[in-house]
């Protein structure tokens, strides 16, 4: 029998499965994307180059929009040659950091809503709100943020927001030890999600697999350790990987790398120098225009690797940009792992690779 | 019989308004996430926001819901599923266009798969303005949508 699951649906969100059922069993699994495609790529296309930031933040101002803009500021600030002074790198990593931990903790929320586990959902989205009164500070808005710009950031730190990020730093790394003992000391928890949809680390590969997704199977892959950009390199953070690559090691995975953020976050907050935010050290001004050529740019957003790769026929506006996002390239995972499992399985598989459909579609 | 005696009730309008007043304070909503607002639909409905002091609970359910959250943009092939889930909802039923994009389309203007206004597809009670509006504009939409259920069936009489 067929069934149609979604796109009203408290877990697919804007998706939509095709199922093929047998009684309990799903034989076959198919997507059905394309609900939210707004033609970015060619929105792209029709606007200058400062004027796209806010364009391919939409794709994932879901959760992780610095993430999202970041990758496309480098692509341009790579093509253009344009070199950014050190405190905005820095206030870039910051940020990315900030909205890792932020889309994390809601990534984790939907984990525990999904299997009804109401308390979960509650809690992470309380402690995110904390992490998104930070992001206010910095940038001004809760969600599209815009913060990093072509030649710098937007905007310098206010008065005391290192002090109050530290302060919240440390009480959200006790909450972590709470989120461990709810998902580890709970049997409830461990029954619906261990051993359920075990993705192997040589599968993972084979299907293009990106991020945390990939990192839970046990494959050891960051673009900020691979090919560090910003100043990553210079920070002292570990990669943590997962050992069975299940359902509930890609649901830890994420307070694994909030752990890491804080890591992080708390170096870059000691380490940050002054100087200006924007604009190039020598003082030259930045050019409306991009020169003739090619440039890509990868970043490690929260849910994996973007890739920018933009096109400049010397005018004002891109020839053309095209994006790979990670939801995408987690896509063929799905049908792979949702074969002759049952059906109350799918929801607890699907919402433990944190898609966004915002992402897939574009 | 029984709805002329009904309709006989309806106009007194003391009882127009006790109804009035338990339609506005149980709005349940349903899920249905069609654009970028979706995260703050979550941050409207959990603890610190928390809709529900104004009867506003999500629901998973749609024949058990009178409201429905546009969250953002709807594109083409949205837009058939949200006549579809407006037609299943029973009466009455109130829509709430949270976001530019669902008011005008607006910062999609020029992409060729965004319909320029969800009030193409289906009526909108109350628009929320914003890109995403915060969780207190939410708010203040259920508020505005409140008025205007108190005030059904009582001004042209």
């Amino acid at each position: 029998m067929k069934l149609s699951m979604g796109p009203q649906h408290p877990v697919t969100s804007h998706f939509r499965f095709i199922l093929d059922v047998d009684g309990d069993a799903v034989l076959n699994f198919e997507w059905d994307v394309g609900y939210t495609h707004r033609g970015i790529e060619k929105m792209a296309e029709n606007r200058i180059y400062i004027q796209n930031i806010p364009v391919v933040e939409r794709i994932n101002s879901y959760c992780d929009a610095i993430g999202t803009t970041l990758g496309y500021v480098e692509v341009v600030e790579e093509l253009t040659g344009i070199e950014i002074p050190e405190r905005a790198k820095y206030l870039r990593v910051i940020a990315a950091e900030l909205n890792r931990i932020a889309s994390h903790l809601y990534a984790v929320s939907l984990v525990g809503i999904s299997a009804g586990f109401e308390t979960m959902l509650m809690w992470t989205i309380n402690d995110r709100e904390l992490i998104l009164d930070l992001l206010v500070k910095l940038s001004g808005q809760r969600i599209t943020y815009t913060y990093p710009t072509i030649g710098g950031v937007r905007w310098d730190m206010p008065d005391g927001f290192k002090e109050d990020a530290l302060k919240r730093l440390d009480y959200l790394e006790k909450r972590l030890e709470d989120y461990y003992k709810m998902m580890a000391w709970n049997r409830t928890f461990q029954m619906r999600f261990k051993n359920v949809g075990i993705l192997k680390p040589s599968d993972a590969v084979k299907l293009g697999i990106v991020g945390p997704n990939l990192r839970a199977s046990g494959v050891k892959a960051d673009v900020r350790k691979d090919e560090p950009y910003e100043v990553y390199d210079r920070f002292d953070f570990e990669v943590p990987t997962g050992k069975n690559g299940d359902s509930f090691d890609r649901a830890s995975m994420r307070l694994k790398e909030i752990e890491q953020s804080i890591v992080i976050l708390r170096q870059a907050l000691k380490d940050i120098p002054k100087g200006p935010i924007k604009g190039s050290p020598k003082g030259s001004k930045i050019p409306p225009t991009a020169p003739r050529g090619e440039a890509y740019s990868r970043v490690e957003s929260a849910r994996g690797e973007f890739g920018y790769y933009l096109v400049s026929d010397g005018k004002s506006k891109p020839y053309r940009l095209k994006i790979s996002t990670p939801s995408f390239r987690n896509l063929p995972a799905l049908p792979h792992l949702c074969r002759n499992v049952p059906l109350g399985d799918i929801p607890v598989i699907f919402i433990t690779f944190d898609y966004i459909p915002l992402d897939v579609d574009r | 019989m029984l709805s002329k005696v009904r309709e006989r009730l309806m106009n007194i309008k003391f009882l127009r308004r006790i109804l009035n007043w338990g339609r506005a304070w149980s709005l349940w909503s349903v899920h249905l996430e069609t654009g970028c607002c979706g995260p703050e639909d979550m941050g409207r409905a959990c603890a610190r926001f928390d809709t529900e002091r104004f009867g506003t609970l999500p629901f998973p359910t749609l024949r058990e819901c009178d409201l429905l959250f546009i969250t953002g943009l709807v594109t083409k092939k949205m837009a058939k599923r949200v006549r579809m889930i407006y037609d299943q909802m029973p009466d009455p039923k109130y829509v709430i266009a949270i976001g530019e994009c669902a008011a005008t389309g607006g910062f999609y203007w020029d992409s060729y798969s965004v319909v320029q206004g969800v009030d193409r597809v289906i009526p909108v009670d109350v628009y929320v303005p914003g890109c995403p509006p915060r969780p207190e504009a939410w708010i203040q939409g259920i508020k505005m949508l409140q008025e205007k259920i108190k005030k059904e069936g009582i001004d042209e009489k």
